[in-house]
């Protein structure tokens, strides 16, 4: 089971909801389970980076997820 | 105009012939403010003609009236002049604080000058130090005080045709002390936003008999102030003294604000820097008797 | 990882590859490219600060003997294409737009045109003869000019992206609005004994690499396209000309130069679609240079910024609530680090109520770019400074009190996900124990304590090292080298391979000779590219290995590799050990050439944490300050070369301390830039500073073999509040506003 944790940014579109916790092997699943729930998510979480147990990954499709896996949506990072 | 002529006669006959021939040809001393304008398009001069190749124009020549300093003559070749050093500290110490070590091998007093700048760090200290600028010209050679040279930024009494070869400071009386300092937000490679340089003449009981104080960046050009210099004649150079000829300088300032400083600020500190520098003047002047 | 690992070169400090070029001046930068039969190019820049184009006539220049080709942005096609990055998503229309206007110019120096002909002077004066007629518009310089009721408005189609306030206008010059939050806010600050709130401003600065931009094009008959130039990322430069232009990128190849400094304002193209379109069109190759004066006003640079801060903390010191607004200048196109800058800002601490928002705004100014740790120096500035004024109100050590409240592995970062192994705790420990944060203190002057966070990219890295027949060994990587990141990588090769520094030569190939790279920023070569290297380290080791399993005629699994050398296990232990010289001298006769490839997609590295120490002294008669003794400590996983990530330490504390003390972009109320060189953009100088002093703490990244972290960003991000918090401490003023240049320090010294 992994748990999505949404920011203030993304409630929005979430109506309100800040957490849901769902059962699926991967990061690939876990995006179709959180757009499928939430359409209007698709569009700004596509130019986000995922974190999966405070690992930062750009794009960690077909990572595997953990027991208690957390995820968070995180702006991506310019650096200089 | 797509390509600048480049000239180096070796007169100064043949000097004055090319600028007067050209009046949008230009002298080149060290070229450290020149090549600068003329790179950024500030100045878009006809023709370069270089000075360094003429003799006279290089040099130092010290005798018991004073130094006559040739024009084009490179800033570190004052700082190295230990006797030059020794009689006016100030004015060297002034011509060392130009640019970085590579512009005084080029850059010169007598270009610091030609300049014009309102913040030129020389100006202030020959001007207290009663120097004279040579000028040849069509009509010959004339001189003319230093205090007046510039008559505006970046605006000079010479007419065309002429040039500065070179700079003349009498040597200064026994018991007398000189001092410049500036202001300016880093340690070097800057331009002043307040400069003051102070001459203090005492005799032999520590009374001043005679003052010059020049103050620059705070008006169209460097400013001697001789309210300054009253506020310090007749006095043993106390404290209260260095005050009053501080509060005479800040009086004097026309300052303008622009990007490195507000008008206030300006006369503010060339009030601060004319007391320090007359405190240095002084502690000089004492240890030269 | 394991922690044992003991290392036989990571940590030593040889002499960098490309050190001796460097310093005899025979480096190749980007201006120093010439082929025969080349153009040179000159951009004509608006002299507006904003106004519509309405028309230009280029025929004067193009009549001018010597001049081969004009263009304006009818040259340059309007695109809606998107760069990824990996990083934030690269707009191209914008970029596009940015290098050559096409129907207003946004900001005092925005190209209009450009011009190619035979000799540098011929460009410009041509350039001079171009006609543009302009409608002049009214600027709109500050973050509060373009929040004003009634504001002109820069871009007629902006939309607030994020989250835009309920009652926000439809036309806006807010790009974007982000929130962070957590916690009950209002309660927090109910609960709080002490809240301290304030208002910081600091001023755009540009990022002052030495190195103008320059390029050289050559755009073939066939199609083809080379680019040499000066960049962070060749690969960017490809894709981002290509994208902007509508070529393949497969027909684009970019050479990178040796690099004379980015910070990131290196990303972006500027020259690059100039020169490969007047190529185009005048057939020959095409250099275009920019003077320092098109670098301040048309490159670079960063935020301008205003920052509310209000943080409220327990008796004991126990930080309980903070709410910040962040307002980030992006000039004249969207993209400010605004939302980085609310990432940052409490990263540091555990505030179990905040709410963060951050702006982005559109202003007439240039573009800016990243800028080192972009967006957090100004965000930390005014939470390190706002804490230090906790800590003096609540009598508390400013150490201390951070420490009670510093972040530590398993904390939940402001953004979301938990942190990891960081060293905060560890770096604050060690400023506390360092001899300078209790040495004595002269007349006037004082001392101030700040902390630093940045985030530590990863992203796409591709390597290879291949073997000489004598035994030594070339590494290739795609990401120019900016703080000795050749060197680096090399060390990794003689530690995974067993040969010495001396014996492995690195190089820097262009798009066409290694895989995909991701530009050299977010502090990612060394960590992420060097994943890479380690990796091909390793598969060119284990090459070697099979290669003495065909010699002594044993099944691979009874070779292993040891200190430089193919040994013998159970089951061949009659035969001597193979070095790499003698495995390297059999390569024809095992199986050929030896070629070792890594590719990696690396997260990101897991944050960095710095702290900086500064004493100051002032002239409290002039406003005039110094820096008189300096120390830098930070956690940087694991020091490859320590020189190089010294280096890094140094050189960003001493632009923070530029940034604190005297650097700011001054504009007129025209929005004409006042100061666009050297010598009234104030930087150090040499002499200006003392020896800043550095503290390597290593905490391991896990996330990297040998447990290498970024290193080369968060330097920047403590310098601003350290300089504040010691003014403060010498003058008992409380400075909010950047730079603390004389002037402004001696008015409010003197209470005018």
């Amino acid at each position: 089971m992994a748990t999505i944790y949404f920011s203030a940014a993304l409630t929005d579109f979430t109506g309100g909801i800040e957490s849901l916790t769902v059962d699926v092997p991967r990061v690939r699943e876990l995006m179709q389970a959180v757009t499928e729930r939430f359409p209007d998510l698709a569009d700004p979480i596509e130019i986000m980076a995922i974190a999966v147990d405070g690992e930062v990954y750009q794009e960690p499709d077909y990572l595997k997820l953990g027991e208690n896996s957390e995820i968070h949506f995180v702006p991506r990072i310019a650096g200089g | 105009m797509l390509t600048q002529r480049y000239e180096a006669p070796t007169t100064v006959a043949d000097a004055v012939r090319l600028m007067q021939a050209d009046p949008q040809a230009t002298p080149l001393a060290g070229g450290t403010d020149l090549l600068v304008q003329y790179r950024v398009g500030l100045r878009r001069p006809s023709a370069f003609v270089d000075l360094k190749r003429i003799p006279g124009l290089v040099g130092i020549t010290l005798d018991e009236v004073g130094m006559r300093l040739g024009a084009a003559t490179s800033a570190a070749e004052v700082c190295e002049h230990g006797e030059a050093r020794r009689l006016w500290p100030g004015l060297v110490e002034a011509v060392g604080l130009l640019g970085s070590t590579q512009i005084q091998g080029r850059g010169s007093v007598g270009g610091n000058l030609c300049n014009g700048s309102p913040a030129a760090d020389t100006t202030c200290p020959l001007i207290v130090n009663r120097a004279r600028a040579v000028i040849a010209g069509p009509q010959g050679e004339r001189t003319v005080d230093v205090d007046g040279f510039t008559t505006g930024p970046h605006k000079t009494v010479l007419a065309p045709g002429e040039v500065l070869v070179a700079l003349w400071v009498p040597r200064p009386a026994a018991g007398t002390g000189d001092a410049y300092l500036r202001l300016i937000p880093r340690s070097e490679m800057d331009i002043a936003a307040a400069g003051a340089a102070v001459s203090v003449t005492l005799d032999k009981g520590g009374t001043c008999t005679a003052a010059r104080v020049a103050i620059a960046a705070v008006a169209p050009t460097a400013l001697l102030v001789p309210a300054a210099a009253e506020a310090l004649i007749g006095t043993k150079l106390d404290d209260a003294a260095l005050v009053r000829a501080g509060e005479a300088a800040s009086a004097a300032a026309r300052s303008i604000g622009d990007k490195r400083g507000t008008a206030a600020y300006r006369r503010t500190v060339v009030g601060v820097l004319t007391r320090r520098a007359a405190s240095i003047a002084a502690a000089r002047a004492r240890a030269s008797h | 990882m394991s922690a044992e690992r003991t290392f036989e070169y990571i940590g030593t400090r040889p002499i960098r590859h490309d050190g001796l070029d460097k310093v005899t001046g025979r480096a190749n930068y980007g201006a120093d490219f010439t082929l025969p039969g080349m153009l040179h190019g000159h951009v004509l820049r608006s002299p507006h600060a904003h106004a519509r184009i309405v028309s230009i006539d280029t025929s004067a220049a193009e009549a001018t003997p010597g001049v081969k080709a004009v263009i304006t942005g009818k040259d340059i096609p309007k695109t809606n294409a998107k760069l990824s990055l990996g990083e934030a998503a690269m707009e191209l229309g914008p970029m596009g737009d940015n290098a050559l206007a096409h129907d207003k110019a946004l900001y005092e120096g925005h190209a209009v045109a450009a011009v190619a002909a035979t000799s540098p002077e011929i460009a410009r004066e041509a350039a001079e003869k171009i006609v543009v007629v302009y409608e002049v518009l009214k600027p709109v310089m500050t973050v509060d000019q373009a929040l004003a009721p009634g504001a002109t408005i820069l871009h007629d189609d902006l939309v607030t992206k994020g989250k835009p306030l309920a009652d926000a206008p439809k036309h806006t010059n807010v790009a974007l609005r982000m929130e962070l939050k957590r916690g009950d806010l209002e309660a927090g600050f109910a609960a709080a004994d002490l809240i301290v709130e304030r208002t910081f401003t600091t001023p755009m600065v540009h990022q002052g690499y030495i190195e103008p931009h320059a390029c050289v094009a050559r755009y073939g008959e066939d199609g083809q396209v080379l680019v040499w130039t000066t960049t962070q990322g060749h690969f960017i430069v490809r894709d981002a000309s290509a994208g902007i232009l509508g070529i393949d990128a497969a027909k684009v190849k970019v050479v990178p130069s040796e690099i004379g400094g980015g910070f990131g304002g290196k990303i972006p193209v500027y020259l690059e679609p100039l020169a490969i379109v007047l190529s185009r069109k005048a057939h020959r190759p095409v250099k275009m240079v920019m003077s320092r004066d098109d670098v301040f006003r048309a490159s670079g640079p960063t935020s301008g910024t205003k920052v509310r801060m209000k943080i409220g903390a327990k008796k004991d010191g126990t930080l309980v609530a903070a709410s910040a607004s962040l307002y980030y200048e992006a000039g004249a196109y969207p993209g400010s680090p605004a939302g980085a800058g609310a990432m940052c800002v409490i990263a540091p601490y555990t505030i179990p109520n905040f709410m963060i928002e951050a702006y982005d705004i559109v202003v007439n100014r240039p573009k800016v770019a990243a800028y080192r740790a972009p967006g957090s120096p100004a965000a930390m500035f005014a939470t390190e400074s706002v804490i230090d004024e906790i800590a003096q109100k609540l009598g508390m050590d400013p150490i201390d009190l951070r420490l009670k409240n510093a972040a530590q592995e398993g904390d939940s970062a402001p953004y979301g996900p938990k942190y990891g192994p960081i060293g905060l705790k560890q770096v604050l420990e060690a400023t506390k124990a360092h001899p300078h944060w209790k040495a004595p203190l002269g007349p006037n002057q004082g001392r101030g304590v700040a902390c630093g966070f940045w985030f530590n990219a990863g992203l796409n890295s591709t390597a290879t090292v291949s073997l000489s027949a004598d035994g030594s060994a070339t590494v290739v990587t795609g990401n120019p080298d900016i703080g000795g990141t050749r060197v680096a990588q090399a060390m990794m090769v003689s530690e995974e391979l067993g040969i010495p520094v001396e014996r492995v030569r690195p190089t820097v190939a262009d798009t066409d000779s290694i895989g995909y790279n991701d530009l050299t920023g977010g502090s990612r070569v060394c960590y992420a590219t060097g994943m890479a290297v380690i990796k091909a380290a390793q598969d060119a080791r284990d090459q070697l290995c099979a290669r003495a399993a065909k010699i002594w005629d044993v099944d691979p699994s009874c070779v292993a590799w040891e200190r430089g050398r193919a040994i013998p296990l159970n089951g061949a232990s009659d035969k001597e050990p193979l070095t790499v010289s003698a495995l390297a001298a059999k390569m024809t006769a095992t199986g050929g050439p030896i070629v070792g490839r890594g590719a990696v997609s690396a997260p990101m590295a897991g944050p960095g944490f710095a702290t900086n120490i500064c004493d100051i002294e002032v002239d409290k008669e002039t406003g005039v300050s110094r820096v008189v003794r300096y120390t830098a400590i930070q956690d940087v996983g694991k020091a490859v070369h320590p020189s190089y990530v010294e280096g890094q330490m140094q050189g960003g504390a001493v632009q923070g301390i530029g940034w604190a003390l005297n650097e700011e972009y001054i504009y007129d109320e025209a929005g004409h830039l006042e100061n666009a060189g050297f010598l009234d953009y104030r930087m150090p100088v040499a002499s200006d500073l003392p020896m800043i002093d550095t503290v390597l703490i290593e905490v391991a990244n896990p996330l990297h073999p040998y447990g290498v972290r970024g290193v080369g960003e968060v330097p920047i991000v403590p310098p601003l509040a350290a300089v504040a918090n010691a003014m403060a401490g010498a003058t008992g003023v409380r400075f909010t506003d950047l730079p603390l240049s004389p002037p402004r320090v001696l008015k409010a010294l003197s209470g005018a």
